[in-house]
């Protein structure tokens, strides 16, 4: 129902834009010309909001966002980032928040403002974090949910979106290598992890759920120590605690070694404690390090544990048929984190829990079944209504922008992206072979790239606590200058002993092989004085 | 459709606001929205972050809580503490209860409340001082008051909770999820028991979800804490050292990512930043006010109890039930009235209502109206479509 009146734009206006200045006059206006009724002060009839003003914004501000973000997305002569300090930043964007809104014009400004200080996380040279690029499909599907704002809780308030999630969690875990199992999309692999901990937990002992840990043995679980720091931020939350979640030792490329878990598995049974879950990582953080899977199923077969895997950066790998042996054995797995936000490029957020079991297990631990939702009398079949899996109640409809691009680019398009991010890390690392300064700090196996540079002063040094000293502060320094000159953006992390080294990954289809030399270009020119 | 714009931006920007250098506007964008509801919620400082919903935020509230009162909990976990005890009113949201389940504090050491059945729906202060010495075996810890419940919208009286908590040391939480908005409002509505408005200035925690009642757009649920001493950072911060390096060149305090359970996380404070801009602050109370005068205009169906807030509760009695209130089986049959109508509407595709049993009572029709878009005609039609629907049942 449209309500176009110009009668009421008297009225829209005062309310809207200036409170009180003209509502007095138009009041009477209003009472004497339409069929309004005056309720406690309040004038009821027509909308409060200007339908035609909102549209007329949202299609200037859609046309701001197409010209200063999505057309520019693959433009290398646009910077990266905008760098300002955050009191100078604070003051250009006029964050406060006052009792009167702003006009139109100013709301359109602001929008060109966020816009031209945020980072620019499409651009080719973004490097930083494990998300990067611009998929149109994603960005077009993200715009439909957007705009429909649904949540996925029952099949009566969003069909489409909650068999879309259904068809999408099938299609992982055929990619996994299960018959059959449940899943469901979460807000971020911290949470799919948190989910699979929780999941774990409740296996082996479901009265937890109703009593508690009080009182009960000392629940442990084991993780590498490259593990994403999220098993840490589960256990605590979790109630289980981070001082109960052993770390397994990794060899030097950074995989857990099985016989290093044999021996804590055994260690905690020892103690006394009850081991309940192994956290495997397929592709790691900071290195990019996929676990021996086979090796450690055998581990939790033989000790009755359930087996997570964490692969929230690696399983897109499972997509490529040329480098899916990453992953060998995942199939072995009780439940796997997956997140197509990072290397698949469906946006933020895009994340599933996948569970092999079929039996109900997920709906058991979590649901409430709370009446006014969950309602059993339908007229549909109310197993449809899956959002009480969640822990969550409303929901976003994550699996659909991943749907699209899927739909569009097929499971060859995706394979494609993932085979070239990988050939273009391959690449990155001969050049960096060749080149003088830089130095591999280990073989990758996906895309992460980890490498010193060392400046020519440095280069003479002896190895020494000095050098290393004096490395450490090579990287923060040419971090600062990429980022004041908007050139690219690269992470750096101290790890393990070893001194801060930069962290290249590479994820988008916009990246180019000319990037690639940019990027040890630049790094040179950055660090010619240091 | 301020909000809406928001939204397209915050997708094609397309990041995680965990750090100021990864995302600079975002974090200051967060850290400015927080404090400006902590500022209609009565603090003058504080602390929290966006979360993805209200239960997640719930969640965070007792988890700081544990936190607060058993910080070795955090690494040694709860299996050496005793029995907590979590106090809610049976009106409280589910989410306490998946909370409980997934802290690994357990669902039955959720103790539920009693309401009131006179103002229906409100916890009973007496009954939460009931409840807490008679589980003086184990160690209570939390109280969630509710200020709009999911099915009746009440207020629970937070004043008088306020003094329990106090009294026995207990951390207050009020989930304002669906209540918060009310908040904005410059000035008390006629015609509502001042009790409802009351901001939870002495919650020592609050869950507002913007993308009610403020329509921002899903998600947008802010966790509230009342303490600046940084025990948010303390109780979930790890300090991964690839992302919260401590020698970056600006001031790292702004990488607030560290305060979440969450590593990604969606940027939410921009699209309710944006809208609050263009409307201001008064834009936004009008909005709610405006709503709550609609529903005040009762048509004669049968209300299940007079409206507190903006939820409308109603059962439709069909021609061939009047008047047979006292057969035994008229409360059966009724309960299936509902089901039937919301059938037809979805089909006909002419308008959507939920409709639940809750405690005793059959199922009703559960009306909120938060789209400033509906007109005084869109609720005639409301009726008379349930009406129409309804008719020959």
């Amino acid at each position: 129902m449209k309500h176009e009146d110009s009668s009421w734009s008297c009225y829209q206006l005062s309310l809207y834009q200036h409170p009180t200045s003209r509502v007095g006059v138009c009041k009477q206006e209003i009472l004497q010309k339409k069929n309004a009724v005056l309720v406690d002060g309040v004038i009821l009839n027509g909308p409060i909001m200007d339908s035609k003003a909102g549209e007329k914004l949202v299609e200037e501000a859609c046309k701001i966002i197409m010209e200063e973000v999505v057309q520019k997305a693959d433009d290398v002569t646009e910077k990266v980032c905008e760098w300002q300090a955050p009191e100078k930043l604070k003051q250009i964007l006029d964050l406060e928040m006052r009792d009167t809104g702003e006009s139109h014009q100013k709301i359109l400004q602001l929008c060109r403002d966020v816009i031209k200080y945020s980072v620019k996380t499409n651009h080719p040279r973004f490097f930083n974090q494990l998300y990067a690029g611009i998929d149109y499909y994603s960005l077009v599907a993200r715009f439909i949910t957007e705009a429909l704002n649904p949540s996925v809780y029952t099949y009566e308030v969003s069909p489409v979106f909650l068999l879309v999630e259904e068809a999408v969690i099938k299609k992982m875990i055929e990619f996994i290598g299960w018959e059959e199992g449940d899943g469901i999309f979460n807000p971020g692999g911290s949470v799919s992890n948190m989910y699979a901990m929780n999941l774990a937990r409740y296996k082996f002992c479901p009265e937890i759920k109703e009593k508690g840990l009080s009182g009960l043995p000392r629940l442990v679980l084991f993780a590498s120590e490259e593990c994403h720091y999220s098993m840490k931020k589960a256990a605590s939350f979790l109630g289980i605690g981070t001082e109960n979640v052993y770390f397994i030792k990794t060899d030097e490329r950074g995989k857990m070694i099985p016989e290093e878990l044999e021996k804590q598995v055994q260690r905690a049974r020892k103690e006394g404690s009850a081991p309940f879950l192994v956290c495997a990582t397929a592709g790691t953080t900071v290195l990019g390090a996929f676990d021996p899977l086979d090796k450690i199923a055998d581990i939790c077969e033989k000790h009755g544990l359930w087996l997570h895997v964490d692969a929230s950066w690696g399983g897109s790998a499972l997509i490529s048929r040329k480098h899916r042996r990453l992953l060998h054995g995942i199939h072995r797995a009780d439940s796997v984190a997956w997140n197509p936000h990072k290397m698949l490029l469906a946006g933020i957020q895009c994340c599933a829990l996948l569970v092999k079991d079929n039996s109900g297990l997920l709906k058991k631990c979590y649901s409430a079944e709370a009446a006014y939702l969950f309602q059993q009398d339908k007229f549909y079949d109310v197993s449809y209504d899956t959002g009480d899996k969640s822990i969550q109640c409303s929901r976003r409809p994550d699996a659909f922008k991943f749907w699209l691009m899927w739909k569009a680019l097929g499971t060859t398009g995706l394979e494609e992206r993932v085979n070239r991010a990988l050939a273009l890390a391959r690449y990155l690392v001969e050049e960096i072979k060749k080149r003088e300064g830089f130095q591999l700090i280990l073989e990758p196996e996906y895309a992460n790239v980890c490498f010193w540079y060392i400046p020519p002063s440095l280069r003479k040094m002896e190895d020494g606590p000095e050098f290393w000293q004096k490395l450490h502060q090579v990287a923060p320094i040419i971090k600062e200058r990429m980022m004041k000159k908007g050139s690219m953006m690269l992470g750096y992390q101290p790890h393990w002993g070893k001194v801060n080294f930069f962290r290249q990954v590479v994820i988008s289809p916009q990246v180019s092989r000319e990037d690639m030399d940019f990027l040890l270009d630049e790094i040179e020119l950055l660090a010619k004085d240091l | 459709h301020h909000a809406l714009a928001g939204r397209f931006l915050t997708e094609t920007l397309n990041t995680s606001p965990y750090t100021y250098e990864v995302a600079p506007v975002l974090v200051l964008m967060e850290e400015q929205v927080l404090s400006k509801l902590r500022e209609l919620v009565g603090w003058s400082s504080g602390d929290g972050i966006f979360a993805p919903g209200g239960s997640m935020s719930n969640m965070l509230a007792m988890n700081v809580a544990r936190f607060q009162r058993f910080p070795e909990s955090r690494s040694r976990g709860n299996w050496d503490l005793p029995r907590l005890g979590l106090f809610a009113s049976q009106e409280s949201h589910y989410s306490i209860l998946k909370g409980a389940a997934l802290l690994g504090i357990g669902t039955d050491n959720v103790h539920l409340v009693r309401t009131d059945e006179r103002w229906v729906g409100k916890m009973i202060p007496e009954e939460l001082e009931k409840e807490i010495q008679r589980v003086k075996g184990s160690e209570p810890l939390f109280v969630c008051a509710t200020s709009g419940t999911t099915v009746l919208g009440t207020f629970d009286p937070l004043d008088a909770i306020a003094d329990i908590c106090a009294r026995h040391g207990l951390w207050l939480h009020v989930d304002a999820a669906w209540g918060g908005s009310f908040l904005g409002m410059p000035f008390s509505p006629q015609g509502l028991p001042k009790l409802c408005c009351f901001p939870p200035t002495r919650a020592d925690s609050v869950t507002w979800n913007p993308h009610k009642l403020l329509m921002v757009g899903l998600q947008c649920s802010a966790f509230l804490l009342r303490d600046s001493s940084g025990l948010l950072q303390r109780c979930h911060g790890v300090g991964a050292s690839y992302l919260f390096q401590r020698d970056k060149f600006y001031d790292v305090s702004l990488d607030t990512g560290d305060k979440s359970p969450q590593c990604g996380r969606r940027a939410d404070g921009l699209k309710l930043w944006i809208l609050w801009k263009a409307v201001g602050t008064r834009g936004l109370g009008q909005r709610v006010e405006y709503l709550l005068e609609q529903v005040k205009r009762r048509e004669g169906f049968q209300l299940v109890t007079e409206p507190e807030f903006i939820n409308l509760c109603f059962w439709f009695i069909p021609p061939s039930l009047r008047g047979q209130e006292s057969s035994p089986e008229f409360w059966d049959k009724l309960g299936k009235v509902a089901p039937a109508i919301k059938e037809k509407m979805i089909r006909r595709g002419s308008m959507m209502v939920g409709y639940q049993p809750h405690g005793s009572r059959v199922n009703f029709f559960r009306q909120i109206i938060t789209n400033p878009a509906v007109t005084r005609q869109d609720l005639d039609f409301f009726l008379d479509e349930i009406q129409e629907l309804g008719w020959d049942l």
